[in-house]
């Protein structure tokens, strides 16, 4: 049984009758009349008042979702944090509207009695203060309180001295109207001393009452959040052993051109995202950097071509600047678009005319960018292709001169396949977009000083 | 991906370097929690490799490796039982009561915290679990022959914990927290997919130079006191 958003006090009679299936105003005229009978109906709606919970979001009850698994990372339910905290507080708001405006109405009451009070006096009346004064303070302590007890229902009054404030004053007026009633009342005794002391325990235990229960759902809101972390955390390593193990072994044993295997490492990959993105708190948002870049696109040309990448990724970070927005970072460290542009169609262009194993390595240093792509495939020389074939030749060595850098089509380790050596050295980067392309001659990379011995099969790219 | 390459047929200096890899064949010992991968690379593994046994968990595995004194454990990283140590756990066991065994590490993971407690623990090589039978029997031989075994993406993980690729470099070759230019060379040769002969090709040098690159440089992630690599270290409780 739980109390629905919409309601009129404190939702305990809709909530009842949902559960029960009687109607509403059958609920709430039985629930008037038990409390003419002694009270005992306001005794029963205030006990299931503070024992039943509010109508629970549908974010906290829903068990782990099943799409999360199907689109790796793709789920934001799975995130702790801003949906637990935003829903209970959207449908406490909501409920606050709905219900009556019960403050205004208790300090009303509170200061007509006081005037009715006052002008009986007046007029002669034999009133009995020392019943009317205890009476209006208690009524505008149960205001106050109220207004604390929804205010912290809601998790909207976070300003603690604010809160401190009113729960202080709702304590001292529960207090010293207690206490009223008792001390001014003819013949103190024993028995009303200890009656005033327990109604005063009690009127403080009311005050404190939604602080507790708050508290409370709090903690049990942390244990569901941590069980289903822990459970997500047993599907993860269970996953592991068993799911990555039986992907490896049919990719070993399917060989690296089928397409039992292809299927096998786009499901790997799959797995592998979301078990990373669970453990790093589940971020989601497209990578932005270059090495992540790297991989996503091995990921697209995996799944189209008989090719496995082993992407090596080495150094720093490094972003990638889209040349739509150039001033994206003003400090300069990004790699241009087109470079990772540059990098696909060489990824692309082993894929296709070579496939099986290929080595895509990415060394981000502090003189600059070098990123090697390397195949076993039958190789290729540049002056060897037709003059009208411009898939390397344009979007490969134009792009990365036009971006500043170079790059250099070799025969691949052995004198077997290819190897396409992107380069970008640091000073290039720090210049904005993708200018024209420099009139000096493309300076000579650490790359290219390194594997000089190989400088005499190497086609050095001198592009228009 | 390194291409397998031969190894030394008949090579005595290699013989005497591991006296109990009978020219009959490498005895090895198979370690995974997972019957399927066991039975899988069983079947896979090359005609001279004698696979002794298998052994599920980390106390079935110290016991196996002490009973039957293995040249090479292929070991998985995550393994139950024991003290939750997993495969560095094992080697730390049954290391110092088996003197003549060499443990080559397999994953699926390749995380750097995982690839750093094998190897700290004394693994002597770490391959990932997708490799083909013929690559992890060609890295078997290799362990067994002395030599370290280096995938691509440790050799990028070690430039990256070295801070090779930040241009630092080792002035002696006694400094273990820094690499050589020439390990440098290697290892961004290994990581770009190169197998050693062909790094030695690139680089104009003898295979086995390559190969005491190599070494050195595995002798140092297991040793340096980097703090890297010793964070790592510390978070798996190794130190």
């Amino acid at each position: 049984m739980t109390r629905p958003r919409l309601r009129l006090l404190g939702g305990v009679c809709a909530g009842f009758a949902d559960h029960t299936g009687l109607s509403v105003t059958t609920v709430r005229v039985a629930t008037v009349l038990l409390s003419l009978c002694g009270g005992a109906g306001v005794l029963l709606y205030a006990w299931l008042w503070v024992t039943t919970p509010n109508c629970v979001s549908p974010t906290i009850a829903e068990p782990l979702p099943k799409t999360s698994l199907a689109r790796p990372g793709r789920s934001p339910d799975l995130l702790p944090g801003p949906p637990l905290v935003a829903a209970p507080a959207l449908a406490v708001d909501v409920s606050l509207n709905r219900s009556a405006p019960v403050t205004e109405i208790l300090l009303g009451l509170a200061l007509l009695s006081a005037g009715i009070a006052l002008v009986a006096s007046r007029l002669g009346a034999n009133i009995p203060l020392a019943v009317v004064v205890p009476g209006i303070v208690v009524l505008a302590g149960i205001a106050l309180a109220w207004r604390q007890f929804a205010d912290v229902r809601s998790g909207a009054a976070q300003q603690s001295s604010a809160l401190l404030v009113r729960t202080l004053g709702a304590l001292v007026l529960v207090a010293v109207g207690i206490l009223l009633f008792f001390v001014t009342g003819d013949s103190p005794n024993v028995w009303t001393v200890i009656v005033a002391a327990a109604s005063v325990l009690l009127g403080v235990i009311v005050v404190i009452a939604p602080w507790v229960l708050r508290l409370w759902s709090d903690l049990a809101d942390e244990r569901a959040a941590r069980a289903r972390e822990a459970e997500r955390a047993d599907i993860a390593a269970h996953l592991h052993d068993s799911v990555l193990q039986t992907l490896a072994l049919i990719q070993q044993k399917a060989g690296p051109h089928s397409d039992v295997a292809r299927l096998a490492r786009a499901q790997e990959r799959e797995l592998r995202e979301w078990l990373f993105t669970g453990t790093r708190g589940g971020s989601t948002e497209p990578a932005s950097d270059l090495a992540a870049a790297l991989r996503r696109i091995a990921g697209e040309i995996e799944e189209d071509f008989a090719v496995h990448f082993e992407v090596v990724t080495v150094g720093a970070e490094v972003g990638v600047r889209s040349s739509a927005s150039p001033e994206s970072n003003p400090s300069g460290g990004d790699a241009p678009e087109s470079l990772v542009a540059a990098a696909r169609e060489a990824m692309l262009n082993a894929a296709r005319h070579a496939g099986g194993a290929v080595s895509v390595y990415l060394e981000t240093g502090a003189r600059g960018i070098e990123l090697s792509v390397t195949d076993r495939g039958p190789g290729f020389r540049l002056d060897q292709i037709p003059a009208d074939r411009l898939g390397v030749r344009e979007s490969v060595l134009g792009r990365m001169h036009r971006a500043g850098g170079s790059a250099a089509v070799r025969p691949g380790p052995g004198g077997a396949g290819t190897e396409i050596l992107l380069t970008l050295p640091a000073t290039m980067r720090t210049e904005p977009g993708t200018a024209a392309p420099p009139a000096t001659p493309v300076p000579t990379t650490r790359a290219a000083t390194d594997e000089n011995q190989t400088d005499a099969q190497q086609t050095e790219t001198s592009m228009r | 991906m390194t291409t397998p390459e031969p190894i030394g047929q008949g090579d005595s200096a290699r013989a005497a370097i591991a006296p109990s890899a009978a020219s009959a064949g490498l005895r090895v010992l198979i370690v995974d929690d997972h019957s399927i991968f066991r039975s899988g690379l069983r079947a896979e593994l090359e005609a001279d490799i004698i696979v002794l046994g298998e052994a599920a968990t980390v106390d079935a595995a110290v016991l196996s490796v002490i009973d039957l004194q293995p040249r090479v454990v292929l070991l998985d990283v995550h393994l139950p039982g024991g003290h939750g140590g997993g495969g560095a756990e094992v080697i730390r066991e049954a290391g110092p009561r088996a003197p003549h065994t060499l443990f080559l590490a397999l994953s699926v993971s390749d995380a750097a915290d995982d690839v750093v407690s094998v190897i700290r623990a004394g693994a002597r090589g770490y391959i990932t679990k997708s490799a083909s039978g013929a690559e992890v029997s060609d890295a078997a031989r290799r362990v067994a022959d002395g030599d370290a075994v280096f995938s691509p993406r440790l050799a990028g993980f070690v430039l990256d914990a070295f801070g090779a690729v930040a241009g630092e470099t080792a002035e002696t070759t006694e400094e273990l927290d820094r690499l050589s230019a020439r390990e440098t060379e290697v290892m961004r040769l290994i990581a770009r997919g190169y197998s050693y002969k062909e790094v030695a090709s690139t680089l104009f040098i003898a295979a086995k130079t390559v190969e005491t690159h190599v070494s050195a440089v595995l002798r140092k992630l297991q040793l340096s006191s980097r703090h890297e690599l010793t964070a790592w270290a510390l978070e798996r409780k190794l130190l």
